[in-house]
């Protein structure tokens, strides 16, 4: 084994090594999830070489660089006020949801008028309209961190794959006998999974379009699904209360997330995959321990269903978004309500963090999205214009613009 | 009365409804009066009512039903989309304009389409003979001769004259939805 190179990874903290072994070239990530501007640089390398053998003494000083251009970065100020930069008359009916790909040149919308476009970031340009499915488009997704494929599930019960830089489809991906509401890549782009409201989820080979394995075993309808980082597991949320756990390899099921008393509607892997956090209709987010599938916490505090849930990118926090107007946010150290988000005048369909953690964006039936504090909870900005409910937003990478779709045909970029 | 949000409701809406929920679409040319009728089937105001560019959810207890009415935009660019909204309805409501007679062809066009349609087939239909309340209204009688409506002999349909501004007959036909779903739930 012999190590090529270093490369960093702002968000999460990280450092991944590229390293030769038997001729071939390979990576792995040295994880810093707890890394703060004020953690002992000597300390944390010396735990770094003891704990992996690729970092020997005459790569220290290297890496201790690494670490200060780390901690610079998370000690940087964000102080980003967003003005609405763009409406874009996207699409003829409403939008369903939006995604943009890993550095946030580009994003996506799907809607109901059957289509899904691609448009430039920078400019608020339509670079294509991805057409050919035959009803609702309703999952999106871009397989991050290349960004040159997307993948659109509809209402038409199939599941297209496109050429992100031509538009071109690459294949149609049928077999569901329902409506396809939600979608992944996993981690190294060769699969896509799929989930149906005819109570299964598929995976599909990226490469050849074929279908890789049925997983089968909900009684009701899927409408969450989550890839794991390493994306050895994948999970599914149904409106049959409970989550299952996948085995990507084989397909089989490895355990079931028993003890929500209302529909699934969101579950989430956190970075390390150590956790799993669900949100339900029964007015809790529960979290559960990924390896053996035990409830380690139930998040009360709602007084309405839980409409989605979200880990920040280092774990450490969760938030989630309710029909009772309230976001909350969790400590995952110690399952305790660090923070309430409260301002929104009707229910929060959907949450997210910045990549870096300190920011919460959250889109609401109240036709407005806002900015929070994710520590203090207090309200940054409210994001006024959508003339009716924002179903979908999301930040880019480098958490400086915010795309928010609406039921009013309209997509706006803040930034 | 609710008003259905969010995406996560409009997929728990999208299911086959349970025995007690019923699915209705609500559809006809633009300008036919078929926000004003879900508004004032949901007792809201009806003074500032904008074409309809996508779709309006509502769900409204009747009789021992809770009656899901989708409200679909009727604008001849988006028509062809209607057919995104057809899966598990379990009656159709087909607004028209009773007083726009330049339009009954259209509309009667409309509406041959929609019962040719597979995914509809069966499916009870009620008529709403909207607008009585202006005086160059068509009676209900005119417009079921002229829209041949007692050529439909695949399902039970029914037309109701109404006016959706000031509520007159409205509860009348949703009588007519309760007791025809009733027969086919059961």
């Amino acid at each position: 084994m012999k190590l090529k190179r270093f490369l960093l990874r702002y968000y999460p903290p990280g450092i991944i090594l590229e390293y030769e072994k038997g001729g071939e070239m390979k990576t792995k990530s040295i994880d810093l999830l707890d890394l703060t501007p004020s953690t002992d640089i000597d300390t944390l390398v010396e735990e770094i070489r003891r704990a992996e053998p690729l970092v020997t003494v005459s790569r220290i000083q290297q890496v201790k660089y690494l670490i200060v251009r780390l901690q610079e970065k998370l000690s940087q100020q964000d102080d980003h006020k967003f003005y609405l930069f763009k409406v874009l008359r996207a699409h003829i009916l409403p939008l369903t949801n939006v995604a943009f790909n890993k550095s946030g040149s580009s994003f996506i919308t799907g809607s109901y008028d059957r289509t899904c476009k691609v448009w430039d970031t920078a400019s608020g340009e339509e670079l294509h309209t991805l057409e050919g499915h035959r009803n609702v488009v309703y999952a999106i997704a871009f397989n991050n961190p290349y960004g040159d494929k997307i993948a659109t599930g509809s209402f038409d019960k199939t599941c297209k794959l496109w050429s992100a830089e031509t538009g071109k489809c690459y294949h149609t991906f049928r077999g569901h006998t329902a409506e396809i509401v939600c979608l992944s890549f996993n981690p190294q782009s060769t699969l896509v999974a799929t989930g149906s409201m005819d109570t299964t989820a598929k995976l599909w080979d990226v490469q050849t379009g074929e279908e890789a394995v049925t997983l089968t075993g909900h009684s009701a309808e899927i409408i969450s699904l989550s890839f794991n980082t390493t994306g050895d597991r994948i999970i599914t949320g149904s409106f049959d209360h409970t989550v299952s756990v996948w085995d990507v390899g084989s397909g089989r099921r490895v355990n079931t997330l028993i003890g929500h008393r209302g529909e699934i509607s969101s579950a989430q892997f956190n970075w390390d995959c150590s956790l799993i956090a669900t949100g339900s209709m029964d007015k809790t987010c529960m979290l559960w321990d990924a390896l053996n599938g035990k409830c380690v916490a139930t998040l009360t505090g709602h007084e309405d269903e839980v409409l989605d849930v979200c880990f920040d990118y280092t774990g450490q926090l969760i938030a989630t978004a309710s029909a009772d107007g309230t976001a909350r946010v969790y400590s995952a150290a110690t399952k305790k309500c660090t923070a309430k988000l409260e301002g929104h005048e009707s229910e929060i369909s959907k949450i997210c963090f910045n990549a870096q953690g300190s920011r919460i964006l959250t889109g609401s039936a109240d036709k407005t999205a806002r900015l929070w504090d994710s520590h203090t909870g207090q309200c940054l900005q409210v994001l006024e214009g959508h003339t009716d409910e924002i179903f979908s937003c999301a930040f880019n990478y480098e958490g400086t613009t915010v795309i928010t779709g609406s039921k009013d045909n309209t997509c706006r970029i803040w930034r | 009365m609710l008003s259905v949000k969010g995406l996560l409701s409009i997929l728990r809406k999208l299911k086959s409804a349970p025995d007690q929920e019923v699915r209705i679409l609500l559809l006809g040319l633009d300008n036919a009066g078929k926000t004003t009728l879900l508004k004032q089937l949901a007792s809201e105001d009806i003074s500032h009512i904008t074409p309809t560019q996508g779709f309006n959810i509502k769900s409204v207890q009747s009789q021992g039903f809770k009656l899901n009415v989708w409200d679909i935009g009727g604008q001849r660019k988006i028509r062809p989309y209607w057919r995104n909204y057809f899966e598990n309805t379990d009656v159709l409501i087909y607004v028209i304009d009773s007083a726009d007679r330049k339009r009954f062809e259209e509309t009667g066009q409309e509406l041959a389409e929609l019962l040719d349609e597979e995914k509809l087939s069966g499916v009870p239909v009620l008529i709403f003979a909207n607008k009585q309340d202006l005086l160059t209204a068509a009676p209900a009688s005119e417009i079921a001769e002229g829209l041949n409506l007692h050529t439909i002999r695949d399902r039970v349909w029914q037309i109701q004259s109404c006016s959706a501004l000031t509520g007159e007959g409205v509860q009348d036909g949703m009588n007519w939805v309760c007791k025809n779903v009733n027969a086919k739930k059961k």
